[in-house]
């Protein structure tokens, strides 16, 4: 019935592919103490570590960035379907769509950070974290995956804005968090003086913790500028601009801990393996604000 | 944001003069070390947070019923006590926000004259071991002169968006580039920015109001505070094709000394504004005292046949020539109660639960009834003198719109605070202020360039642009 749908579930599928093709990637790319000693820059490993590691790793980006592509056009074919059912062009006016759209944003964020920083390790966390988040919205029951009209009170244009920043907030923090698990499997395995295999492959720590507090530097702002846009909304719709309901409340408190790690920064000792522990459970907070406050919570923005 | 977080290498401090014991100036110094702690901050974003999440989980604002009936009568005690039952407003946790607010301001005060230097004064005058103490540092022995160098390397430092100072001294160039202290000025905004959404908030608070008015079309209200009325011209609901509600909408017209001043179709997302009173379509539903028409059946009460079905409309009486009737209704109440002491009927909610109307009814000029007809009980009552019997099948209950009337006269101030807090976190998050030193000493073969460097954050990109630099300074070559 609708074409979007079927755009939806090969974008699933095609995450689900490049998740075990970058899984696929680290296991072939198994370099030797004497390639890579540990805080060696990743981007500079010898060609000898198996030329099929990095073509494998090449079809990891490309079937990524195909299914990055595809999960685009499943939001324009749903924007376009919303249009025509109810005058709104938003392709995340419901849980669903908004699952759709922040794994979208997540790969994007992905994308974005393999070629700038040239490291593929990463994938097989971020991409994964965006795999889980398409995979969750397919498994939402039919009623909420479908373009049902808004209800009068999410029909403007605020939503535009307002959903879409905040969205794409929880995607850097989604980032961090992907990244902060890496950095706790690969610090572990440095514990146990494992330098050679899987966890090798990794970039060096430092690189994964500075990269996950870029991630946040960049998801703070935005979660904050989402927050204040619906607070803008709801002075507009409602005659109130913070009313305490449990998303808003909810949404300061993730807020809130990010401004904690952020100061927390500031002061020595941190860094590494607590920020890293910090930021899976600020991603956690997250998630819990995004799923939990709409199934858990009654309020006003439950309208998943 | 911005404290300590520079690891610049302390120069020796002045040192304190020693007075004894705890004299005003070591105490106001302590007291603005901690209210100005980054430590002071972190416990207060994290307790904030914590305290927070109470109101999401416990109802707020509920009957004392609602509480008793889920946690018991113990606990709810305890919720009054401690004020669960409305955390936002209590003592507490707005204290909290208010330290929150000291916090900030202090770190404000504190930090941000130098700050201010930074962006102001010449750090040219830095000593060798100050360079060779930063966390990036790095020495390049160049085969050059050493106004050359420092020509090439003032130059790249131009064309990277360097501020430059630079100090020559027979013994050494020194060279100082300095870029992106927005980003500590960013961090400063937002700080500020707290103190002014609560301000702004505490504006709203004390000159501002937020009620909530159940209006009838038709009616015209008195606004007290805004000195007019307001009159609800029309309400209707616009529906989707799969019949769910589109829109709701109140056509509206201020009144001042029965003169219409304004009118506007007021709808979800687009209120009307006046004197700076703002008008939300906020809800809808039925009315609980009045409805529009209702359809009464006429029955003969010996054969218990339907004569006749009439809908008579709202408080207008209508004439039966064939049965010699006069019917009118005068009363609704959508859920029937009476008050025995006041002799009162009233609705007991807002729900049509038990409805019922009061006709009025004239037979043949002479018998004058008032009966109350009850939807869910037709044969309740029975009129004596009358040879009729009357039953209330249906009506059409009138709809009334729930408006939202508030004026904030401290919006704007939060929306200022607001301004400042996203412009300041974006420029302290994607702005780093970065400083690097350099000093060129001449050596038997050329020179030596000291560099070091520091950056208050983002030490990746950082390591980055400092290798650079050192591989640039070694193509300084004569």
């Amino acid at each position: 019935m609708m074409r979007s749908l079927f755009l939806f579930d090969m974008t699933f599928w095609l995450y689900l592919a490049a998740l075990v093709l970058y899984i696929g990637y680290l296991f072939a790319r198994r370099p030797t103490m004497a390639l890579a000693p540990a805080g060696h820059p990743s981007d500079n490993f010898d060609e000898r570590d198996g030329a099929w590691a990095t073509q494998l790793g090449q079809v990891a980006t490309l079937v990524t960035v195909f299914g990055w592509l595809v999960n685009t056009g499943a939001l324009f074919t749903r924007a376009f379907e919303r249009m025509e059912h109810s005058g709104t062009f938003a392709p995340w006016s419901n849980q669903f769509e908004a699952m759709a759209y922040v794994s979208w944003a997540i790969i994007l964020g992905y994308v974005i950070l393999e070629l700038r920083y040239k490291i593929k390790a990463v994938g097989a966390f971020v991409v994964g974290i965006g795999f889980i988040a398409m995979g969750a919205a397919s498994l939402l029951p039919y009623r909420y995956q479908t373009a049902e009209p808004l209800v009068p009170a999410l029909n403007s244009y605020w939503i535009y804005i307002h959903v879409s920043v905040t969205l794409t907030s929880y995607a850097a923090f989604a980032m961090a968090g992907g990244l902060g698990l890496m950095y706790l499997f690969k610090e572990r395995a440095e514990r146990q003086g494992k330098t050679t295999g899987f966890y090798a492959a990794f970039p060096d720590l430092e690189t994964i913790d500075e990269l996950g507090y870029k991630a946040i530097t960049i998801g703070f702002p935005l979660l904050a500028f989402g927050i204040i846009l619906g607070a803008m909304w709801a002075n507009y719709a409602w005659g109130g601009y913070w009313s305490w309901d449990p998303k808003e409340t909810w949404s300061l408190i993730v807020w809130l801990i990010y401004g904690a790690y952020i100061h927390a920064r500031m002061t020595r000792g941190w860094e590494g393996r607590k920020a890293a522990i910090y930021a899976v459970f600020g991603f956690l907070m997250v998630v819990f604000c995004f799923w939990g406050v709409n199934f858990l919570l009654s309020g006003l923005h439950a309208y998943a | 944001m911005n404290s300590q977080s520079d690891a610049l290498p302390t120069e020796p401090a002045p040192p304190r003069p020693s007075t004894p014991g705890l004299g005003w100036d070591e105490f106001s110094r302590e007291l603005v070390d901690f209210f100005a702690s980054v430590k002071l901050a972190i416990f207060l974003f994290l307790f904030i947070a914590i305290t927070a999440t109470i109101g999401t989980v416990i109802q707020q604002g509920e009957r004392a019923e609602v509480y008793i009936q889920e946690y018991g009568e113990n606990a709810y005690r305890w919720f009054l006590r401690l004020g669960f039952t409305d955390v936002y407003h209590t003592w507490w946790f707005t204290s909290l926000l208010g330290l929150l607010c000291v916090n900030s301001l202090t770190c404000f005060y504190k930090r941000f004259p130098s700050v201010w230097r930074s962006m102001k004064q010449d750090k040219v005058g830095v000593t060798m071991a100050f360079v060779k103490n930063l966390k990036q540092q790095a020495e390049i022995p160049v085969e050059n002169t050493k106004e050359s160098v420092a020509q090439s390397l003032v130059q790249h430092f131009v064309s990277k968006g360097y501020r430059v100072l630079a100090k020559n001294e027979p013994g050494e160039v020194t060279v100082y580039a300095t870029k992106g202290v927005m980003g500590r000025v960013g961090a400063h905004m937002a700080h500020l920015s707290a103190t002014v959404i609560v301000l702004g908030g505490l504006l709203g608070s004390y000159y501002g109001f937020q009620e909530f008015g159940v209006c009838l079309e038709g009616q015209t209200y008195h606004i007290p505070r805004g000195n007019f009325d307001l009159k609800v011209d029309k309400f209707w609901i616009d529906y989707h094709e799969n019949g769910s509600v589109k829109s709701y909408n109140s056509t509206l017209t201020v009144l001042e000394g029965g003169q219409a001043k304004a009118t506007k179709t007021i709808t979800v997302n687009d209120p009307l504004v006046y004197n700076g009173i703002w008008f939300y379509q906020s809800s809808y539903g039925d009315a609980w005292d009045q409805v529009e028409v209702a359809r009464i059946n006429i029955k003969d009460k010996e054969t218990d046949k339907v004569l006749k079905t009439v809908d008579l409309e709202w408080q207008k009486e209508q004439t039966l020539p064939d049965l010699n009737l006069k019917l009118s209704i005068t009363d609704f109440v959508a859920d029937f109660a009476f008050n025995s002491t006041e002799k009162k009927v009233y609705s007991k909610t807002i729900e049509h639960a038990n409805p019922a109307i009061k006709l009025v009814l004239t037979e043949r000029d002479s018998v004058q009834a008032t009966p109350w007809l009850f939807q869910q009980f037709p044969d309740l009552f029975e009129i004596k003198d009358s040879k009729y019997q009357f039953e209330l099948v249906g009506y059409k209950p009138r709809k009334f719109t729930g408006l939202q009337i508030a004026k904030n006269p401290g919006i704007n101030v939060v929306w200022t605070g607001c301004t400042m807090i996203v412009v300041g976190i974006t420029l302290s998050s994607f702005i780093f202020h970065r400083r690097i030193w350099t000093k060129i000493v001449p050596t038997p073969t050329g020179v030596v360039v000291h560099i070091g460097g520091t950056t208050h954050k983002s030490q990746i990109d950082f390591n980055k642009e400092f290798r650079k630099l050192t591989e640039k300074i070694q193509t300084f070559k004569a």
